[in-house]
């Protein structure tokens, strides 16, 4: 397996062209955090990571093809913790519109077809429309952070996040001063995605921040993790990321975007107002009205690993407990 | 035959069958959990099987299959409390106080420990001459491992639905077939 990525690293060094290598690897040879950190340490030694590269992969049982994604690492917002393992990351995975088990988004997410894929944007905007993800997304311009990962459930990962910041989207549609929300769906496709067959929750998918949040430099529109485009069970081909709120506020495979000046009405809000608010900020103060939010425990530390404490914005107050002053956050949960 | 859930938990939890997956914890908790709570169904079951069938010998079974219900829902509390919990006595009680549905929980693991516990030889004739009260207990437990069962899911959940249709309609049937012996 090593041997095999640097082989095809080496021969894109040399060749400096794109290149498509087919790789068929079994599951459990797919990336452990130390072969990716070895590998990176590679890549970035012999300087790759600007250069166009093109391995396309497949993942575990099903055909899921994924490109690499060329991108630099933003420093100043990766944590040095070491990230979950690839088969952690893309097999352990809420996304009800594939099921509601952990593991159904990873069995189930098969037949869905994040390509070509295009975006509706509307509301408080100058510019509005119907837009492909490449007129969104600068994929010359991706970064990669490494962020932590914290579900509502009280279980966290560190994941390897390629995206660019929401605000340089947002920003290319001149939203309105009266565009006080951004809401986001998720894709409706019933025939792809078995899980809305069932109404368990309001489909399509829908969430939203207020505009400061999504404006907010660490804020991500994620297109892919470990250096390779999303599976379809992390939210391909679009996903956001907001690492100091819970899990489900960061909403997958995105297809509408509107500006609002109302709040707008979140989908696991409308499912059980008392225990998910539209704010979802990580508070380890502020319990779930069923379930403690004061430890977490961390995937991948194995059967004896113990729970840690859980801090305030997921460990992002720094950068973001400006937004919330003067908020009762026990109040605005 | 009923060990055969554990069995293959027991494998999967050294690597075999594709494993435990990626929160081991959390999938030995569920899956003793959801054991336990079938079998206990299947104990209440019995009764109104025995009764159809006219095969009163079937009444027998409630014993074994109920102990093998406590003998996984005891993993199931185990598992939470020494390794979820690291054994903090003192964090388990804050965890079940703040917790409803761990309340919920333990009341109904309590029933079943002192069904359990009273199903040793010794007691056999006190078991025999509480058999109200046992199984009295034991609608109690299950009851409550339902409740459990269906309050600690985000969303609700099919089989949570099917255990509190069924269980709500065994206790109904329960109280007809009492009532009418006795009148």
């Amino acid at each position: 397996m090593l041997e095999s990525i640097y082989e095809s690293d080496k021969l894109d060094f040399i060749d400096m062209k794109i290149k498509e290598t087919k790789i068929k690897i079994p599951s459990y040879e797919i990336t452990s955090e130390s072969a990716y950190l070895n590998r990176r340490k590679l890549i970035q030694s012999v300087g790759l990571l600007s250069l166009g590269v093109g391995i396309s992969e497949r993942s575990f049982g099903q055909d899921q093809s994924v490109q690499t994604l060329q991108s630099i690492k933003n420093e100043k917002y990766s944590t040095s913790e070491i990230p979950n393992s690839y088969s952690d990351i893309t097999t352990y995975n809420n996304f009800y519109e594939f099921g509601m088990q952990k593991s159904d988004p990873y069995i189930n997410s098969g037949m869905f077809e994040p390509k070509p894929w295009s975006v509706e944007v509307s509301g408080e905007a100058n510019i509005t429309g119907t837009f492909d993800i490449e007129d969104l997304i600068d994929f010359n311009k991706l970064e990669e952070r490494i962020y932590r990962l914290r579900c509502v459930e009280a279980w966290s990962m560190v994941i390897p996040w390629v995206g660019i910041p929401l605000s340089a989207i947002l920003k290319k549609f001149e939203p309105l001063s009266s565009a006080k929300y951004v809401s986001f769906d998720t894709v409706y496709r019933p025939d792809q995605m078995p899980g809305q067959k069932r109404r368990i929750l309001r489909w399509p998918y829908t969430e939203g921040l207020t505009i400061q949040e999504a404006m907010h430099p660490l804020t991500l529109m994620a297109v892919g993790i470990y250096g390779k485009e999303l599976l379809n069970q992390n939210g391909a081909p679009m996903r956001l990321v907001i690492p100091w709120k819970y899990g489900f506020k960061s909403i997958k495979s995105i297809n509408k975007i509107r500006f609002q000046e109302r709040q707008p009405k979140t989908s696991w809000n409308i499912s059980a107002p008392q225990e998910y608010g539209f704010y979802a900020n990580v508070n380890p103060a502020v319990d779930h009205p069923r379930w403690s939010q004061a430890r977490e425990r961390r995937i991948g530390t194995g059967f004896f690993g113990a729970k840690q404490p859980t801090t305030l914005f997921n460990g992002y107050a720094d950068e973001v407990a400006d937004l919330y002053r003067g908020l009762n956050l026990r109040k605005y949960y | 035959m009923m060990l055969v859930p554990y069995f293959l938990l027991t494998l999967k939890s050294f690597g075999y069958l594709s494993g435990l997956g990626a929160n081991p914890v959390e999938t030995i908790i569920h899956e003793t959990g959801l054991w336990g709570l079938r079998f206990l169904m299947l104990t209440l079951l019995l009764t109104p099987i025995a009764y159809y069938s006219k095969i009163p010998s079937i009444n027998k079974l409630g014993k074994p299959v109920g102990l093998m219900a406590f003998f996984y829902l005891l993993n199931h509390f185990l598992t939470y409390a020494m390794i979820d919990q690291a054994g903090d006595l003192g964090v388990i009680i804050v965890d079940i106080i703040e917790t409803p549905y761990l309340i919920v929980g333990w009341g109904g693991f309590l029933c079943l420990l002192g069904v359990a516990s009273v199903s040793f030889k010794r007691l056999e004739n006190w078991f025999n001459q509480n058999r109200s009260t046992i199984s009295g207990l034991v609608y109690t437990a299950t009851v409550l491992g339902v409740w459990h069962f269906y309050w600690q899911a985000k969303v609700v959940e099919i089989e949570s639905l099917i255990y509190s249709i069924m269980v709500t309609i065994l206790i109904v049937w329960r109280f007809k077939i009492s009532t009418s012996r006795s009148s």
